[in-house]
């Protein structure tokens, strides 16, 4: 019965685990997307919101929005962040 | 053998007691964190979505709000005495502060109409020991109204969660080329700064305060209050230079 016990045990710390972690995980791809948006914005390139980003390396990402749009949102070698329409 | 059995069953009993606590307590916790989820996640959405249109257009709200006295500032400015006007500008910005005040002042109103309302405010004002306080920082907020430190509000703009990390550094480039702009127009023989950086200047405030008026409407209403103090040391070759 002990394992019965222990196995129960490690299910429930995993999944506790899942539930909390799910939401910090949502939070800071919403806080991302925004902060992508509004670079995004500050560029003068429409953008409604950000759906998808995907991390092609550092500082490196290409970015969806919702109304389509795709960007190129990167840090040159001269630390400026360059947003270009794909 | 009864001793035995009865602790069998005892010790079953346990465990089954165990094991249904566990899973209540598991079925509770992830209702809990569910809860969570869509409370957190919603506004987190929501933010997303609504922040950019209401950023975009908010650009172009602030605005009307600021410029009225910019675009007298700024045609005053030429000659110079912007440091003037900015001493009438942080009154405004001063004011969001002074809410209590006019709560305070209040009861002054009231105290002409009539004899009963006086004595429930004097009651109110004996709950709420704050007005008193608030009372006396008006005459103070005057002088110290115009007080500029560069330093702590790049400190605060640093440190701010409201501006994310590409957002921050897409601010700076932004400010960077205003300021080598300025370096060049300084450069030349005409040393003021022409209407077009001013221009470039208030558009550049406009972005960072509808970055941060939802998330760090402290530090917003910080660098709103500074903004002609700002542009009295960019205006300045000399303060500039020293910048």
């Amino acid at each position: 019965m002990r394992p019965c016990i222990s196995v129960l045990t490690v299910l429930t710390v995993t999944v506790v685990t899942l539930f909390s972690a799910v939401p910090l995980l949502a939070a800071d791809d919403a806080s991302f997307g925004k902060d992508l948006m509004a670079t995004i914005a500050l560029h003068g390139l429409p953008c409604d919101k950000v759906i998808e980003a995907k991390r092609n390396g550092d500082s490196d990402y290409t970015a969806t929005c919702k109304d389509g749009n795709r960007y190129h949102v990167f840090v040159n070698a001269q630390g400026r962040v360059i947003v270009q329409k794909l | 053998m009864n001793g035995a059995r009865s602790r069998r069953t005892l010790t079953s009993a346990y465990r089954r007691a165990s094991m249904i606590g566990c899973l209540a307590l598991l079925s509770l916790y992830g209702c809990a964190s569910m809860k969570s989820t869509s409370t957190s996640a919603r506004p987190a959405g929501a933010q997303v979505a609504v922040p950019t249109d209401s950023k975009q257009q908010s650009t172009a709200a602030p605005p009307p709000a600021a410029s009225p006295n910019q675009l007298v500032a700024s045609s005053v400015d030429d000659t110079g005495p912007s440091s003037t006007t900015s001493v009438g500008h942080p009154a405004p910005a001063a004011t969001p502060p002074v809410p209590g005040p006019a709560t305070s002042s209040n009861p002054v109103k009231t105290k002409s109409p009539a004899g009963e309302r006086p004595v429930q405010q004097s009651d109110a004002a004996a709950h709420e020991p704050r007005p008193p306080p608030a009372l006396a920082t008006p005459p103070n907020k005057t002088p110290a109204a115009p007080a500029l430190d560069l330093t702590d509000l790049e400190q605060r703009l640093r440190d701010t969660r409201a501006i994310g990390v590409f957002t921050k550094l897409s601010l700076k480039n932004q400010v960077d080329d205003l300021l080598k702009q300025f370096r060049a127009q300084y450069r030349g023989s005409n040393k003021h700064p022409s209407p077009e950086l001013r221009q470039r200047y208030d558009l550049l405030i406009i972005k960072v305060l509808s970055l941060l008026q939802d998330s760090d409407p402290q530090l917003a209403a910080a660098i709103s209050s500074s903004r002609e103090a700002i542009w009295g040391i960019l205006a300045d070759p000399d303060k500039f230079e020293k910048i």
